[in-house]
Parts: C-alpha cells; sequence; structure tokens
C-alpha cells in the first residue's frame, strides 16, 4: 500500500554530494593507471569506460529519485490531494520533470561524447575529451541541484504523514477550532495530540486506534476549519476538507454548545451547512461538546432551533441511508470530555453507525456471492432398498477361524519358561524337537574329536562295510609280509673292527677340521712359509709321538732327525772348542744361559713364554737390542694418535669442528642443559 | 568344534593354537604356530622344505595313497544323528589308526631295507682304504690286528732329571 512506502523513499542527494559521490565512484572502479605508450584502442577504451560508468551512475540515481516519489495520479486520491494541499502538485511535478530532463540529457552528453572519443587519436586528447564530459554531466547535475533539495524537503515530510488507510473502517473529526477533538480523540484512542486554549493547536491530521466489537477503527483528528470561502481556506484546513472530501468515514461534527471556544452557535452552524454537501453519504453524529458547562436543556431557543435544524438535515443522511427514522441517539448526542461523560456512548454510536452502513454495501456487491458457492459434498443416492456389504471369501474365513484357535492352544517356550523360574533359572531344552529314528538318543552326547582325528569325517553308514574290506586286504597283506619278512642278517664287523672304524673316523673328523682351519683365507694366514718353526710344529719329539701312536718305533726317526737339525751343528763346533780350551764358553747363538739351556734340551718338561725383548728365530731381527727398539718405537708412533682419540691413521680431519646438529636445536624429549 | 590341518606343515592344530590368514579371494591359511606362519609369509614352498609333510609325501619318505585315508575324509553334508551309528564309528576309529600306523611302519622298513648292507659295505671299504691313519701298514705287516695294542708313552729317565732341574 502507498501509504507506507512514503517512509520508504531513500534519501535524494543535494547536487553538490551527488556530483562527489559519482566522481569518487569512477575514480575508484575504473582502472587508473594509463600511458602514453599503449596502443591507441587501449586508451580510447580506458576512457571510454570512464564516461561511460560516470552516466551509467548518474542514470541510475536519478532514476531511483524520479521512480520512489510517488506519482500522485496513481495513488489513492485523498493522498493525492493531500500531498497537493501540502507541497502543490504543480512544482512537484516540475521538480521530478527537472530531474528526468537532467537524466536524459546526461545520457545524450555520454552517448555524444563516446562517439568522439573513438577517434581520438593522442592520450591527451582523449583526455580532454574525458574531461569535458565529465564536467557537463555535472554541471547538468548543479543546475537541478535546487530541485533536489525541494524533493528532498518533500520526502522527508511525508515521511512524517500520519499513515491513514483509506480503505478501513475510519471515524473523522471535525468543527470548529478549540471544541474539544483532540480531547475527544486522546480520550478514546491511545493518541496524544496536543490540547491548547489557543485555536489552531493541531496544524495536521493526526492518527488513533480504537476497537469496536472486535474490530479496529481509524479516528482522524482534524484541524479546526472556520468558516470562510472555499477559495480563502490556508492549507491546515484544507487538510480537513481533503480527508472530509476523500475518506468513506463516519463523520462526527462537534459543536461547542458552551461557546467557551470564542464561537457562537450561530457561526458554528452556519459552517456546518456550508460544508454539508460534503457529508453526502456518510454516517453522521452531531456531538455537542462541554456539557459541563451548558447542559443542552439550557439553551436559549434560537439556538435550539438551531440545533434542531443541524439534526434534520442529519437525519436526512440516515434516511438516506435507509435506517431508523426519528432516532434521537442515532444523530444528536451530548457528551462532555472533561467529565468523561458519554464519550464512549459517542463512540459506540458513530462505529455502529460505521459499520451498518459498511456491512450493508457489503452485502449489495457482487462479490459476496462467489465465497457461498465454494465446497459441495456429493452423497451417493441410493436407488433402491437392497443392502450390499463386503465381500470376503470362505477360505479365508475358515483360515482365520483356524488361526485363532491355534493361537489359544499352543504354550510358547517364553510361558514354559515362566513357568520353571524365569529366564536364569530355566534353561530351555533346545533338543526336544530333534527328528531322530529313536527318541531316546534325544539327549545323546556326540564326542567330536578323538586321537588327534574329527570324528564328523569317519561317519558314515557304509563304514562297516568297508572296515570289513580293510581288515581283509589286511590280513592278506599280513599274510604276503610274512613270507619275504627275512631281513639279512649277513656280515657284521667284529668288535676290534669297529674300534679301528671308531678311531679312523675319529681322526679322519680331526684332519677334515684342521683342514678347514687351514683353508681360512690370506687375512688370517701367511702365505710365505716361515723358514723358522715358531710354534715348534716340527720337533722331533713330536714327530716321535706321532709315529708312535701309529705303531712304529720312532727311535731311529728321531736319532736322524737330530744327526740332521742345525742345532746339532752348533753342538759340533762347541765340542770342538771345548777342545781348545774353555775360553769360549759363550755360544754365539745363545748369549742367554736360559737360551743355552734350552737349545740343549731335547724335551721340555714345562712350557715358558718367551720375554718380549727376547728375540724368536723366526722374527727377523737381528738381535734382542733391536727388537726393544723397534717395539719402542711401534708405540711411540700410536699414543699421539691414542692421546688424541683417533682411530687410526686414516683418522687425521675434523670435518667440521661444531657441526650444526650437534650444536642447535631444541630437542623432541627432554633438556638441553649442555651441548 | 573341529581339528584343522596346518596348511605348511600339515600338522593338526587344536584350538587355541595358531593363526588363521585369511586372502583376499577368501581363501583360508590355518597354520599351527609362527614357525610356520613366517615361513609362509616368506613365500617358500612346503614341497621344498624338508620337515613338512608335503615334502615327505612329495619325495616318498611316507606314505602316500591309502585306503585308510579315504575314511578320513571331510564331508559337507551333516548325517542325521544315530547311536549306533556313531558307536561302530568310534570303534572303527580305533581299527583304522592301527591299521594306518602298521603299514606306515611297514612303508618306512620297505624304505629303510637295504641300509644295512650299504653301511656294512661302506665301513668295510673305510677300513681297508683308511687303515693308515690308525696303524701304519709296515706295522700292519708284522701284526695283522687292526688296531694297535694299547701302551703307555716311555718318558726316558735323563730327560725328567734335567727338566727337574729346570723346574727349580
Amino acid at each position: 500500500m502507498v501509504q507506507y512506502n512514503f517512509k520508504k523513499i531513500t534519501v535524494v542527494p543535494n547536487g553538490k554530494d551527488l556530483i562527489d559521490i559519482i566522481l569518487s565512484r569512477t575514480q575508484r572502479q575504473t582502472p587508473t593507471v594509463v600511458h602514453k605508450g599503449y596502443a591507441i584502442s587501449r586508451l580510447r577504451q580506458f576512457y571510454m569506460r570512464k564516461v561511460k560508468y560516470t552516466q551509467q551512475n548518474f542514470h541510475e540515481k536519478l532514476s531511483g529519485v524520479i521512480d520512489e516519489f510517488p506519482r500522485l495520479d496513481d495513488i489513492h486520491p485523498f493522498y493525492g490531494d493531500l500531498l497537493h494541499v501540502l507541497y502543490n502538485k504543480d512544482h512537484y511535478k516540475l521538480a521530478l520533470g527537472q530531474v528526468n530532463t537532467a537524466r536524459n540529457l546526461i545520457s545524450k552528453i555520454a552517448k555524444d561524447y563516446v562517439k568522439l572519443l573513438k577517434y581520438g587519436d593522442s592520450l591527451y586528447r582523449c583526455k580532454s575529451l574525458k574531461v569535458a564530459a565529465l564536467g557537463r554531466m555535472c554541471t547538468v547535475i548543479k543546475r537541478i541541484s535546487p530541485s533536489l533539495a525541494y524533493l528532498e524537503q518533500i520526502r522527508q515530510h511525508m515521511a512524517r504523514l500520519p499513515s491513514i488507510d483509506p480503505n478501513t473502517r475510519t471515524i473523522l473529526i471535525c468543527g470548529y477550532p478549540n471544541v474539544g477533538k483532540s480531547s475527544f480523540i486522546n480520550k478514546i484512542t491511545r493518541a496524544d495530540v496536543d490540547v491548547q486554549p489557543y485555536a489552531f493547536t493541531t496544524k495536521s491530521l493526526f492518527v488513533g486506534h480504537t476497537d469496536y466489537k472486535y474490530l479496529r477503527y481509524q479516528v482522524i483528528d482534524t484541524p479546526g476549519i472556520l468558516d470562510r470561502p472555499f477559495e480563502d481556506r490556508n492549507i491546515i484546513e484544507m487538510c480537513s476538507i481533503t480527508a472530509l472530501a476523500h475518506l468513506r468515514a463516519a463523520i462526527l461534527f462537534f459543536l461547542d454548545i458552551s461557546g467557551s471556544c470564542g464561537y457562537s452557535i450561530a457561526q458554528q452552524a452556519a459552517l456546518f451547512h456550508s460544508i454539508k454537501s460534503l457529508f453526502m453519504n456518510k454516517p453522521l453524529i452531531i456531538v455537542c461538546n462541554k456539557t459541563d458547562l451548558q447542559p443542552l436543556e439550557g439553551l436559549s431557543e434560537e439556538d435550539m432551533k438551531l440545533v434542531m435544524e443541524m439534526k434534520a438535515e442529519a437525519m436526512k443522511t440516515v434516511l438516506g441511508q435507509g435506517g431508523e427514522p426519528a432516532n434521537n441517539e442515532g444523530v444528536l448526542l451530548t457528551m462532555s470530555t472533561l467529565m468523561e461523560d458519554g464519550v464512549i456512548a459517542v463512540k459506540n454510536a458513530a462505529c455502529e453507525r460505521l459499520l451498518d452502513q459498511r456491512v450493508e454495501i457489503k452485502m449489495k456487491s457482487k462479490k459476496i456471492n462467489d465465497c457461498l458457492n465454494r465446497f459441495h459434498v456429493a452423497m451417493p443416492k441410493p436407488r433402491d432398498q437392497k443392502e450390499r456389504p463386503p465381500c470376503i471369501p470362505q477360505a479365508v474365513l475358515e483360515a482365520r477361524a483356524k488361526e485363532a484357535a491355534e493361537k489359544e492352544k499352543r504354550k510358547t517356550e517364553k510361558e514354559l519358561e515362566n513357568e520353571n523360574g524365569g529366564a536364569g533359572v530355566y534353561s530351555a531344552s533346545l533338543k526336544k524337537h530333534y527328528i531322530l529314528a529313536n527318541d531316546e538318543w534325544k539327549e545323546d552326547i556326540m564326542p567330536e574329536i578323538l586321537d588327534g582325528h574329527n570324528i564328523a569325517d569317519f561317519i558314515d553308514p557304509d563304514i562297516l562295510l568297508r572296515l570289513e574290506e580293510l581288515e581283509q586286504e589286511e590280513g592278506l597283506r599280513q599274510a604276503e609280509d610274512m613270507d619275504d619278512d627275512f631281513e639279512m642278517d649277513g656280515e657284521e664287523l667284529t668288535a676290534e673292527e669297529k674300534e679301528a672304524l671308531t678311531e679312523i673316523r675319529k681322526k679322519k673328523s680331526l684332519l677334515i677340521q684342521q683342514h678347514r682351519i687351514k683353508k681360512s683365507t690370506a687375512e688370517s694366514r701367511s702365505i710365505v712359509p716361515r723358514k723358522f718353526d715358531k710354534d715348534k710344529q716340527f720337533t722331533s719329539e713330536r714327530m716321535g709321538r706321532q709315529l708312535s701312536a701309529l705303531g712304529l718305533d720312532p727311535s731311529l726317526a728321531i736319532k736322524r732327525a737330530r744327526s740332521r737339525s742345525l742345532s746339532r751343528k752348533g753342538r759340533k763346533r762347541e765340542r770342538s772348542r771345548g777342545d781348545h780350551g774353555d775360553a769360549m764358553d759363550v755360544d754365539m747363538d745363545t748369549p742367554n744361559k736360559k737360551l743355552r739351556v734350552r737349545s740343549g734340551s731335547l724335551s721340555q718338561s714345562r712350557s715358558r713364554s718367551r720375554p718380549p725383548s727376547e728375540v724368536a728365530p723366526g722374527e727377523g731381527f737381528r738381535d734382542s737390542a733391536q727388537k726393544v727398539k723397534a717395539i719402542k718405537l711401534g708405540k711411540k708412533s700410536v699414543k699421539k694418535r691414542n692421546k688424541d682419540a683417533r682411530k687410526g691413521e686414516a683418522d687425521r680431519v675434523i670435518p667440521s669442528l661444531k657441526p650444526k646438529h650437534l650444536f642447535s636445536g631444541k630437542r623432541s624429549i627432554g633438556k638441553t642443559q649442555r651441548r | 568344534m573341529r581339528l584343522e590341518k596346518c596348511w605348511f606343515c600339515s600338522s593338526t592344530i587344536y584350538p587355541g593354537h595358531g593363526i588363521q590368514f585369511v586372502r583376499n579371494d577368501a581363501k583360508i591359511f590355518r597354520f599351527c604356530r609362527s614357525k610356520c606362519h613366517k615361513n609362509f609369509k616368506m613365500k617358500r614352498n612346503p614341497r621344498k622344505v624338508k620337515w613338512t609333510k608335503a615334502y615327505r609325501r612329495l619325495h616318498g619318505k611316507d606314505m602316500t595313497q591309502d585306503l585308510t585315508f579315504e575314511f578320513e575324509r571331510k564331508r559337507n553334508r551333516p548325517e542325521r544323528y544315530d547311536r549306533n551309528l556313531a558307536e561302530t564309528t568310534l570303534k572303527a576309529i580305533k581299527k583304522i589308526t592301527k591299521v594306518r600306523v602298521e603299514r606306515e611302519a611297514k612303508h618306512h622298513a620297505l624304505r629303510m631295507k637295504g641300509k644295512k648292507a650299504k653301511d656294512h659295505k661302506e665301513a668295510v671299504k673305510e677300513l681297508e682304504q683308511s687303515i693308515h691313519l690308525v696303524k701304519a701298514p709296515a706295522v700292519f705287516q708284522q701284526d695283522p690286528t687292526l688296531t694297535l695294542p694299547k701302551m703307555q708313552v716311555k718318558v726316558s729317565q735323563k730327560q725328567s732329571e734335567e727338566n727337574n732341574a729346570m723346574e727349580e
């Protein structure tokens, strides 16, 4: 409904602001950077875009203004007239027209300049064209800025107009100024209208709402009307006149019979008669207010006559509608707003009259008949007296009967369980419904496993037969085996042979072990055979032992071996020297006493380890001094390395003195108190 | 409850032992212990692993085809319980196992039949060839016994005296 849209009209910006907004938007929303080195089409496009963008924005804004302001011809005549009264229809239309022309002008400007831009040949020229276009658009807006300001004022005022629904139930209050109209509306509604002793306290229409018979009524308070010719009326009076003219409402004409408003009853009656044309087809009630000051019965003759005249007029309206004739209370009521005496009666009377009128009109209109014809339920009419029940086949009925009987007979397992003590106590025998050849077998426990075999694998109805076959076969086989079941018990080794065999095998295994050791790689064994027998493997005693183990007499072999040995040679020399004299007692090869004794003896009863300075024959040192020096040199060379905690000769270089992974980083768990 | 056979070594799996592995094609592999399971995971072929029954059967170490094996067959159709049949089955199982064991023993004996003679031949040969490790051939001619008579090792007196002097 249009009456509410007055509050929703967007703000009309004034000219300057509008220009600023649009230009800054163009600046922001279009690309800003352009160089004169760009392709000419690109330059043109750049500036055309700016011009078009500005034009579009102006167009939008101005269209918004034009669309949102109501067109006086399209809205309810009450509002149309009201707006005309308030703002002057012509001015209003002119302003909007100006805005419209501005819009069109701007479109034209943009079109022209875009056409020119298409042929711009340099950055400077395009830019100048754009500047000119925008400038002209802004000038247009500047010219209409007074219209924009005017429209803004109107908009603000319109937003504050009371929201009157022209089509709903309305009660209109009119009369001279100061008769008590605003007091009345304050009494019956929640409206808070100013009540003051001076005239024209109420300067515009005020709306209040009241209820009667569960329906809501608008009550409109008007500014006072003076008795003047129509042309002389000011805007405020014109408001009330407009309301009276256009709103289909019940009219309460207030009469101040005390005269305290400053006007006599005669003047008020004159006013009444001058505007009675406006009361056509509207329920009219004449209300005599301020009866606390002057009761109706206390009126003078002339005043009474005037009042009766007015009443007669009012009655005419009643008669015109087809209401009750000669009902005094219907048209003439007295009340006192100060005393609150008769206020409700007035309201009720007014509401009742209005309601009756509206209902009557509705009944006479065509719309009502449409509502009554909405539903219709169709029932088939019975064509004869025959009964037709639903049809169920016989078999189904029998089955149903049987089922019912069975349900009652059979005892469920659950019932059985409950009888015998409940769930924990009674365990149902799952085997009682087994179907077996002999019912005694129902509770049998059959084993499943025997000696590592599954019995279920053996179960076979024919097992006896097969077993018999097997046994027959077995018997036959046994008979066969008896025949050729002799084992050649033939040769056996004697005890001596066995002994010899075990010894042979022992020796063989020893040899194999030794060979396996010998078969090792060159790493663990020097390839060059030793010249000197360091481990004393090849001694004559050993030879003797081995030979005797084989059963031979070793003495001859030992003698022979000894006669050829090197030490023997030495001994020979010793003997010859001994003939000369005992000068050289010391053997060249054996300086030590111990050694001498050692080389002299054939066999040792005890083995001794050598001291480190003693030179073993196979070692390659000249004498023990050399060996001692060699040992010393060896130790010295290793000492420094060991002190540096180096692995060996190759462990020379520390690639990084402070490796990062050892000196940095957080630990995933634990503390870093030291690095 | 059923006693199953281990897929790898073919021994019986008693309840509470072993692991079952179900492959994506829904084939079930049962193992009696982790040894078999691990061998399976290593993708070893039981036919090549010496200690399994599969190998033994394949290489003829154990009896393969026999009537006694036909008695024990997995039947998928359950039979209706019959007490007499159950009794006879139990007795029969004992007899069948006895027969089977005997036959297996016979098989083994058959396999080992020529062993004694062979061993004997080898021993004789070895004795003949390697007697020189025990007794020198020269001595052999003089004294035809195979082994040496047990004798003490003689240690000369003189040497022992000298040694005593050194020990001081």
